[in-house]
């Protein structure tokens, strides 16, 4: 069983550590960084909740040994606010349209969302549902998900009304 | 779910990688994009004592076009053939495939080369492969390079003609000419799920004769399963006197459907043959 | 109310944005996984692979010899601590619930040893190493092997674990239903369900040397928990608190403690040291309690108009081999027809013993009652070309027909169905539909339109004493603001806004100033937390009563102390205005420098401080009703189905936060949605589970829920402090006739779908095709 040392950066810190060949990088965000925003809910890459960004790209961290991510840049759900703790704009959105419940699944949706709008680009709606499409959330039924994706994407909904 | 321990290997050249996978005698296994094995690993299906990370060979990578074909590197992302603009223009059904594997989170790590090694039955890119008539490129430390067809590739569900201590180094996709129409069809019950019934494919027309077709099913049968009666009854004839629902007989006569979880052997014929029936006249009917 | 100012603190009603989320968005929430103490071990268990069998012999030596191995324990070694394994009404179980396997194993799964390591991946390597023998014997998996297999638990009479009704049936009964004009009958078979949290279940459990064991767990509310665990292990000089800040959902599964969960609280008590078991997936789709696995014949007579004459129900369901408890499911039975005009009732209900996992809550355990009524009214509706909507109209109890009792005693007084399907009338054409309807079949397009109506019990409190009230304790802290410690518990729910939703606007102070605190058993009082649809009704009536109380305070001490007229003494915005000639205003900050630090300045008698708590009894029962709409479009080349459109219509009361509510009703849709048309535990003749990962019990995505509808039109005011009614169970409850009968009604030139559920796309094309498509495996 080999171990390795890894050199990473984990939201803009620069990290060190030795760890085993078949640590998942999940584990090795949770324990020994100590980033517990990722969350594993499946363990075989189907519910999307311990998404992370490897190099700006979304991906999961269930599928990817802790080795793997030597000399990468991840970033986690911890590493999205700014300092001032002001909400990022996808955390921003999610929470104006009730996209979460209990929050299991949040942080991977809150990474996919943050890595294809970052920078300049300008997901489509249908880029975005479509990889919404890789989460699991047993609570929502995904109704503010979708509202806040297509709320990303530029789109301008009808607000909810009150019926009655 | 934790994998089991075992030795980690990220060589940085084939002849490394090959070297290792000798070594170890069938004990190794290749880590490429992960997003099948690494749930094999965690469930412990896979206990392999040696896994070799091919992720950072740079010679494994890329995307060039020569002579009526296609060389695609084996580690190449999944998301990155999408993006491929060579590869977007060279092979447009390949890239309408690789559309449908998996999700966005894992085509940004799932290669086109570990979905093609694998051999899952019920996937997008093997008989994509098969249907294209690609080939693959393979290097081991003893003997050398051999090419293998994409049609002889595939012997079981997930069993390929890969000997253990080869390493895919290469992925060769023909071009197909102008007047060629693509057709890809993928019944799954959820986006990202393995197909029910899945149906890809080539097929050249020219003054409004087929001249040349290449055909595969996924997931129905033990391997991607290439449409051969279908295709030979296609071959010559002229696109106003194609009779489809006798060739989708043919398409569907090839195949070997299974009953599992998510359906019956006899639920994928009877939609694989309306399916193959239709995107044929869809296909055909289309302006090239 | 005509004074403006009080407007800024309404915020009963509002789509409050969560508290929750900010900490939940930003990755800092505390999940049980979360817990990491000095000195843990990590926890893996070894489990049976063979459904039903006797042990003979376990070697543990290889696992104990592992470097990083700290323990491994058999039932042997936990002899010590036997809990009683109460249920969660804390009632004794009908047979012995071990917490590892003693001489026998009952189902794949069953856990026969625990390793206790330095990280789980040692604890799995170790678990692997242990070797048990076993001789194996036939299972008994399905009901129908329950009902003629051999015995599940040698030494019991049956396998009959729980039953409720009459096995004979009734002559008077049968004579009006082989008489009736018309009588329709039904056969359905449920499959099982994994309630499928997010987060699977978990615990760390540590002891702390003097008598005091702190336990956070994953579970659906901590009081519950520590209640549960004290009379469980009853250990007079042990005292149980149950920490429990965030938990990713639990829809049943977590309503008590269960094998593991306890077997790592005693493990813990032996060793001495803080342990942690962190269940994966694979354990929770094959480990964790399940529910739905059921079967009914339900015959109903009526008359050729259409009016109902009587009905017998015949049920089963499959309560595995350890049932979080024996349960026959009573429920159904209760509500199958309590909204409707039928008095000729009976029935036969039995829970059944077998080698599988056991039964537990799942999201409106007896949801079967809708799902048989509401299908069988269609079907009956066709056959006797009424429309199913005048069949509802002219069978459903109104407002007006109330109050009045059912046949199983219910006393009914403000139920709704008949007027939310009104409601929902409005928003939905019919007739404009069947035009389109007519249109699309010419094209070979199949669309369908469902309806249906429920009731649902919320906030039960009759008889069950785990559920009789909830409390509220309330502070005005020194620093003037507002903590509220109440017995309700979120996993999903968003009770922290909730409840200081209600707080904030009975008080007349801002939201932001009220924090709320559900998450540790030794703060507050006794309450169940989330069980039974009842949080905003028990805990927001308790939140009510505890401000009034506080308000009342505080007004007392401004007026003593300010001298004023209590009358004149008014909170608004978190400021305390006293009304005169010439206004005064303090802040509540200045009133709590009197109460704790100047109690003399207090009227005479009155404690120092400003603490309320008051604990809310409501009703036994308050009933929430609804009528739901969908329109499908069924492929017929596949068997596929899209969900094109969903209505519902409810009457939910007041409401406090309607994002939250409509938040409900959407997760119990989706959940409908995936039990009709995806979900499945399924097991192999040996009693192998067959669907282990997500790749093969599929939720579903967003690509399979559709935007929902809601219309609150139809809500009055319930009869409890606040108006409130619980939502937390509804959309599970009536998504599922609801879409089944959208889909029966597209597919009705086929013939009658057979009631097997979920209706895959191959079961749907063996309708359209009239011919056998085979059988799925597993």
């Amino acid at each position: 069983m080999s171990k390795h040392q890894i050199h990473l950066d984990i939201n803009g810190r620069a990290h060190d550590a030795s760890v085993e060949g078949r640590l998942t990088l999940c584990d090795f965000l949770r324990g020994d960084a100590g980033y517990t925003g990722v969350h594993v809910g499946c363990e075989h890459g189907v519910c999307g909740a311990c998404t992370v960004m490897v190099d700006g790209l979304a991906v999961r961290s269930c599928l990817m040994l802790a080795v793997q991510a030597d000399g990468c840049s991840v970033t986690t759900v911890e590493g999205l606010s700014s300092g001032d703790g002001a909400l990022h704009p996808v955390q921003q959105t999610l929470r104006e349209e009730h996209g979460l419940q209990c929050g299991f699944c949040t942080p991977g949706v809150v990474m996919t969302l943050a890595a294809l709008t970052q920078g300049e680009q300008k997901p489509s709606s249908e880029t975005l549902i479509n990889a919404m499409s890789g989460h699991i959330c047993r609570c929502t039924g995904y109704q503010g998900i979708r509202r806040a994706a297509l709320r990303l994407a530029g789109e301008t909904l009808a607000p909810v009304e009150d019926h009655g | 779910m934790k994998p089991a321990p075992f030795d980690y290997y990220a060589p940085s050249t084939i002849e490394e990688a090959c070297g290792l996978l000798a070594e170890a005698g069938g004990g190794a296994t290749i880590l490429a994009g992960g997003q099948t094995l690494m749930p094999l690993l965690a469930l412990r299906m896979s206990q392999p004592f040696l896994l070799v990370d091919i992720n950072r060979i740079a010679a494994l990578k890329g995307i060039s076009r020569s002579a009526g074909s296609t060389r695609i590197g084996p580690i190449t992302r999944q998301n990155e053939a999408i993006a491929d603009a060579t590869l977007g223009s060279a092979q447009p059904l390949l890239v309408t495939a690789v559309k449908h594997v998996g999700h966005h989170q894992t085509r940004n790590r799932g290669t086109i080369g570990g979905s093609i090694a694998l051999g899952e039955p019920a996937a997008e890119l093997p008989a994509t492969a098969v249907a294209l008539g690609a080939s693959v490129e393979v290097r081991s430390a003893k003997r050398g390079k051999r090419r293998i067809a994409a049609e002889e590739l595939y012997l079981g569900p997930y069993a390929t003609a890969l000997e253990f201590d080869e390493l895919v180094t290469d992925i060769h996709v023909p071009e197909w000419p102008t007047g060629t129409r693509w057709m890809f069809r993928e019944l799954a019950q959820r986006p990202g799920d393995f197909a029910l019934v899945g149906l890809t494919g080539a097929i050249t027309v020219q003054d409004g004769k087929v001249s040349r077709a290449g055909l595969a099913w996924f997931g129905m049968g033990p391997t991607p399963i290439k449409a051969r009666q279908a295709e030979a009854a296609l071959l010559g004839q002229s696109l106003d006197q194609l009779d489809h629902a006798a060739i989708a007989e043919l398409a569907v006569a090839d195949t070997a459907p299974f009953d599992d979880h998510h359906a019956t052997s006899e639920y994928r014929r009877t939609v694989g043959r309306r399916m193959f029936a239709r995107a044929l006249r869809e296909t055909l009917e289309a302006k090239a | 109310m005509n004074q403006p100012e009080t407007r800024t603190d309404r915020y009963i009603g509002k789509r409050q944005a969560r508290s929750e989320d900010l900490r939940l968005l930003t990755g800092r929430g505390v999940y049980t996984d979360d817990v990491s103490l000095p000195g843990m071990l990590q926890v893996a268990f070894h489990r049976s692979p063979v459904a039903r069998g006797l042990i003979r012999s376990i070697d543990t030596s290889a696992a104990r010899e592992l470097p990083g191995v700290f323990a491994v324990l058999t039932a042997q070694d936990l002899e010590r601590y036997q809990p009683n394994m109460l249920s969660f009404f804390l009632a004794p179980p009908v047979v012995p619930v071990p917490l590892l396997a003693v001489d026998r194993v009952c189902y794949v799964g069953d856990p026969v040893a625990m390793v206790i390591a330095q990280d789980r991946y040692i604890a799995e390597d170790a678990a692997g190493l242990i070797t048990v023998e076993y001789e194996e014997e036939a299972p008994v998996v399905t009901l129908d092997d329950a009902r003629q297999g051999p015995l599940v638990h040698p030494g019991t009479e049956s396998n009959v674990a729980a039953a409720t009704g009459a096995d004979e049936l009734d002559p008077d009964l049968e004579e009006l239903l082989n008489s009736a004009p018309h009588l329709e009958v039904i056969e359905m078979k449920h499959q099982r369900i994994s309630q499928s949290p997010m987060e699977p279940r978990g615990v760390v459990a540590a002891p702390q040397g003097s008598g005091e064991m702190t336990v956070y767990l994953s579970c659906q509310g901590p009081q519950l928990a520590a209640r549960w665990f004290s009379q469980a292990f009853d250990l007079p000089q042990t005292t149980f608190r149950v920490i429990s800040k965030d938990v990713g959902g639990s829809f049943g599964l977590k309503g008590q403690p269960w094998r593991e969960e306890t077997a790592v609280v005693a493990a813990a008590l032996i060793l001495g040291r803080p342990l942690k078991w962190i269940e994966d997936r694979l354990e929770n789709l094959t480990s964790a309690n399940q529910a739905r696995e059921q079967d009914m014949k339900l015959r109903v007579a009526f008359d050729l108009e259409g009016n109902l004459i009587a009905s017998h129900a015949d049920y089963g369901i499959n309560n595995g081999a350890y049932p979080h408890g024996a349960d026959s499911n009573i429920a159904v039975m209760m509500f199958l027809w309590a909204a409707h005009k039928l008095q000729a009732f009976n029935f036969s209900a039995k829970g059944w013993f077998s080698n599988t996992v056991g039964l537990g809550a799942y999201r409106g355990p007896w949801a079967l009652e809708s799902l048989a009524r509401e299908v069988l009214l269609d079907r009956a509706a066709r056959k006797l070309k009424i429309d199913p909507i005048e069949l509802r109209r002219k069978t459903l109890i109104t407002r007006a027909d109330q109050p009045t009792m059912t046949p199983m005693g219910l006393a009914l007084e403000d139920i709704s169905p008949a007027e939310c399907l009104e409601e929902l009338l409005k928003k939905v054409d019919v007739a404009a539909f069947r035009i389109e309807q007519a249109e699309a079949r010419k094209q070979g397009r199949y669309l369908g339109l469902g309806f249906a109506t429920y009731i649902e019990p919320t906030a039960g409190t009759a008889g069950v004493i785990v559920l009789i009230s909830e409390s509220c304790h309330i502070r005005i802290e020194p620093t003037g603001k507002v903590s509220a410690v109440v017995s309700t518990h979120s996993q999903g729910h968003g009770t922290q806004t909730t409840m200081a939703q209600v707080i904030a606007e009975r008080l007349g102070v801002p939201f932001e100033d009220v924090t709320v605190y559900e998450d540790d058993s030794s703060r507050g009082g006794y309450g169940s937390g989330a069980y039974g649809s009842r949080q905003a009704v028990a805990g927001g009536g308790a939140c009510i009563r505890a401000a009034d109380l506080m308000a009342d305070k505080i007004r007392a001490i401004a007026a003593h102390v300010f001298e004023a007229r209590p009358e004149d003494v008014f909170i608004r915005g978190g400021r305390v205005h006293i009304l005169g000639a010439r206004e005064q205003v303090y802040s509540l900050r200045d009133i709590a420098d009197v109460a704790y630090a100047e109690p003399e300045r207090l009227p005479e008698g009155m404690e120092a401080g400003l603490e309320t708590q008051y604990r809310y009894c409501p009703p036994a029962l308050t009933l929430t009703s609804a009528a739901h709409a969908c329109v499908v479009e069924v492929d017929v080349d596949t068997g596929f189905v899209r969900i094109l459109r969903w209505v519902s219509s409810e009457d939910v009361g007041n409401m406090i936060n309607p994002a939250v509510v409509e938040g409900q009703v959407a997760g119990g849709l989706a959940q409908a949605i995936g039990q009709v048309l995806f979900e499945e535990v399924s097991y192999d003749a040996r009693g192998n589970p067959t669907a282990v990962t997500y790749k093969d019990y599929m939720l579903p995505t967003i690509f399979d829920v559709p935007v929902f509808e809601y219309l609150h039109g139809a809500s009055a005011p319930s009869q409890t402090e606040g108006g409130f009614r619980g939502v937390g169970e509804g959309g599970c409850i009536v998504g599922p006739p609801t879409l089944v009968n959208a889909i029966a009604d597209a597919l009705a030139p086929f013939g009658e779908l057979k009631l097997e559920f979920p209706l895959t796309p191959p079961r749907l094309l063996e309708l359209i095709e009239g011919r056998p498509m085979g059988r799925r495996h597993g």
